[in-house]
């Protein structure tokens, strides 16, 4: 066999060989997940107790804020960005709600802005949620981050979730999302 | 110890220490940290919020999901004391006198305060403050739900201060709804959609003071004018279009009257139309009609309290009832109108323990010959007791509840000859009236561990509004 020959022989085997691990790793994690179910949170049954921040088993929780443009009423005074009795509206730390500085805003056009979630800063507290919800649209919302997410067999929020909003959701609607209402 | 060892133990810890040193030196704690400072939004130049600065009515929210109130809702209690100022609701369907307690419709709740709502065509207003966002905010109601149909609302940052809120809206006949704020912020939008009409700052367009405790003057439409008692600097009183917010006529303040929390009230004096403003330093009477409109007829100073949060009463067509309280007591004031003009006169006037009197609700004059009042803490072994008044004579009961049916500062309304008395605890108290007296019907728990129940009434469509510090509740009493 010429050396060109063996290369080539070689190349395709080990082309061949990674395709079929992947289309058999893909395979069978599609046949694990078929009738498989995922935690979630049901936006309209939570409290914003707080308790997504400090009982899930991540170090950092996999519950974050999701926010739904298509609901927001994009406000200059806005509930979820600002924290209670605030002083001056503008975007100095001590006027703001969310303690991890996950919310930034930018100015769209007098007197709106556009308000965005860093999801890798959000603790899931849900302080942005209980002000939205109560003053506002409701357009920010907790979800469980499936890419975050465990999947623990018992959820350590849900155990202690006061209104049931986590429960199990089939993988083909592993978010309820507002936008999609 | 050799000598070599002891240089290479030195050697060691030198750099040891130059390591450590380099270390720290290079090393920045804060290096993840981010800066939140003001400007991150890219809010453009001169357009940032100062702190003190309000925008009256520049938020707005609809809730296109809820239900509209049924359209055969057309009674309405439009505003302070209901349609005439009186306090007694004329027109109205049977009261349910069957064994067992009102039902509670439904439950809101609401900021801090003692703001009592109107209603108008099966829309409930109350001017709400949400202290989370430091604002002043108009909410309209579904009667039936209790559901929001919308709001609009505006910064202003207070002081708790008994609660923040604390006046009543009034709606016009045409359907503009007029709310003054804790800080004398006076806003008119369309009762049906919300829609912002126009606005006035008492503070600024006249100099008002607001007094401590916050502005309690409920506004006053009559047709399609709102009348409003800024006490300012040079204006006693002013007649606005309520639908365009143009000044149609003002009165000078001449007497040098300060805002008080009483609230104007329009009366029939020597056979004149008059708008009567119990301010602080004095009574002032303002011409409603005809060419004098505007004009100050009268203004007495021999009656003058610091603090005054009833509004006058009148008796008849020269006599007005005049209650304050911390101590104020009562007055009665004579208007007359002949050959040298018009005078008014303190007639007589007393101690909160010597007579009639009231610390914060208006009293009622019924069937003319009754003066419902409760009196206020310092009145004596009655203190805090419903009384009725001869008007004739304003310093011994014709009647008085119980020893146990004490009500603090709670409000009280008539309807369909039923006197319905809340103490400031949320326990509902309902009397018949009768000649020279009252029969106690029944009474309930309405408002469940309730705190400074204060605001007053309303009532429309055989629902009464009542309201706590924190919420309100709609109570059916109605037959059917």
């Amino acid at each position: 066999m010429e050396r060109r020959e063996f290369l080539r022989t070689c190349g395709t085997l080990i082309t061949g060989g990674g395709l079929a691990s992947l289309g058999g790793v893909l395979g069978s994690k599609a046949s694990a997940v078929e009738g498989e179910t995922m935690w979630q949170i049901d936006p309209e049954r939570c409290l914003q107790c707080g308790r997504c921040e400090t009982e899930c088993v991540m170090r950092v929780s996999a519950v974050k804020c999701f926010h739904a443009n298509q609901v927001c009423g994009y406000c200059d005074l806005c509930g979820g960005y600002y924290r209670e009795g605030v002083k001056e509206l503008n975007t100095a730390a001590e006027n703001l709600m969310c303690p991890t500085g996950a919310i930034t805003r930018r100015f769209v056009e007098e007197p709106y802005f556009e308000y965005t979630i860093d999801e890798d800063l959000c603790n899931g507290c849900g302080k942005c949620v209980k002000g939205c919800s109560s003053f506002g649209n409701g357009s920010l919302f907790l979800q469980i981050q499936q890419e975050r997410c465990l999947q623990c067999n018992e959820c350590s929020i849900a155990k202690v979730c006061v209104s049931g909003a986590i429960q199990r959701v089939p993988v083909g609607t592993a978010y309820k999302l507002k936008d999609h209402a | 110890m050799s000598p070599r060892t002891v240089r290479l133990i030195t050697l060691a810890t030198a750099v040891v220490w130059m390591v450590v040193i380099v270390v720290w030196y290079l090393y920045n704690p804060s290096a993840n940290l981010t800066s939140f400072e003001p400007g991150a939004d890219m809010r453009p130049e001169g357009t940032e919020r100062k702190s003190d600065e309000v925008r009256i009515g520049e938020f707005f929210m609809a809730h296109e999901d809820v239900a509209m109130p049924p359209a055969a809702l057309s009674d309405s209690w439009a505003g302070f004391r209901g349609p005439n100022r009186t306090g007694i609701v004329t027109h109205t369907i049977p009261i349910s006198l069957m064994e067992g307690d009102f039902q509670t419709m439904w439950t809101i709740e609401t900021g801090e305060g003692h703001a009592a709502p109107a209603i108008w065509r099966g829309r409930v207003y109350v001017l709400d403050y949400d202290e989370r966002l430091s604002s002043d905010a108009l909410r309209c109601l579904s009667l039936t739900t209790g559901e929001e149909l919308w709001r609009r609302w505006y910064r202003v940052p207070m002081k708790r201060n008994h609660g923040f809120s604390r006046t009543i809206p009034c709606v016009s006949p045409d359907g503009q709804v007029v709310t003054i704020g804790p800080e004398g912020h006076v806003m008119a939008c369309d009762a049906m959609t919300g829609k912002l009409l126009w606005t006035i700052d008492m503070k600024r367009r006249y100099g008002s003071e607001v007094p401590f405790w916050y502005a309690g003057q409920c506004p006053l439409v009559s047709g399609d004018e709102l009348v409003l008692a800024p006490a300012g600097k040079d204006t006693l009183m002013v007649g606005i279009d309520v639908l365009t917010g143009i000044t149609r006529w003002w009165a000078p303040n001449v007497a040098g009257l300060k805002m008080s929390h009483s609230s104007v009230m329009p009366m029939t004096l020597g056979g004149t139309r008059t708008y009567v403003y119990a301010g602080v330093g004095g009574v002032c009477g303002v011409a409603a009609d005809g060419d004098a409109r505007g004009q100050v007829l009268w203004t007495a100073k021999g009656w003058q309290p610091s603090v005054i949060a009833p509004s006058p009463m009148q008796i008849d067509n020269r006599r007005v009832l005049l209650v304050a309280g911390y101590g104020a007591g009562g007055a009665l004031l004579e208007v007359n109108h002949g050959g040298i003009g018009w005078t008014a006169t303190i007639s007589e006037q007393y101690k909160a323990e010597q007579g009639l009197s009231s610390e914060q609700q208006t009293p009622i004059l019924y069937g003319g010959d009754m003066i419902l009042t409760i009196l206020p803490k310092n009145g004596g072994g009655m203190r805090e007791r419903i009384c009725i008044y001869n008007p004739s004579d304003l310093h011994h009961t014709v009647w008085n509840s119980a020893s146990d049916e004490r009500f603090g500062l709670g409000p009280y309304v008539v309807v369909d000859g039923r006197l319905f008395a809340l103490k400031e605890s949320g326990e509902l108290y309902v009397y018949q009236l009768e000649r020279g007296g009252m029969t106690l019907l029944r009474h309930q728990t309405v408002l469940p561990d309730g705190a400074d129940a204060w605001g007053p009434m309303a009532y429309a469509d055989g629902m009464l509004l009542l309201r706590d510090a924190t919420r309100i509740i709609c109570l059916k009493i109605s037959e059917g």
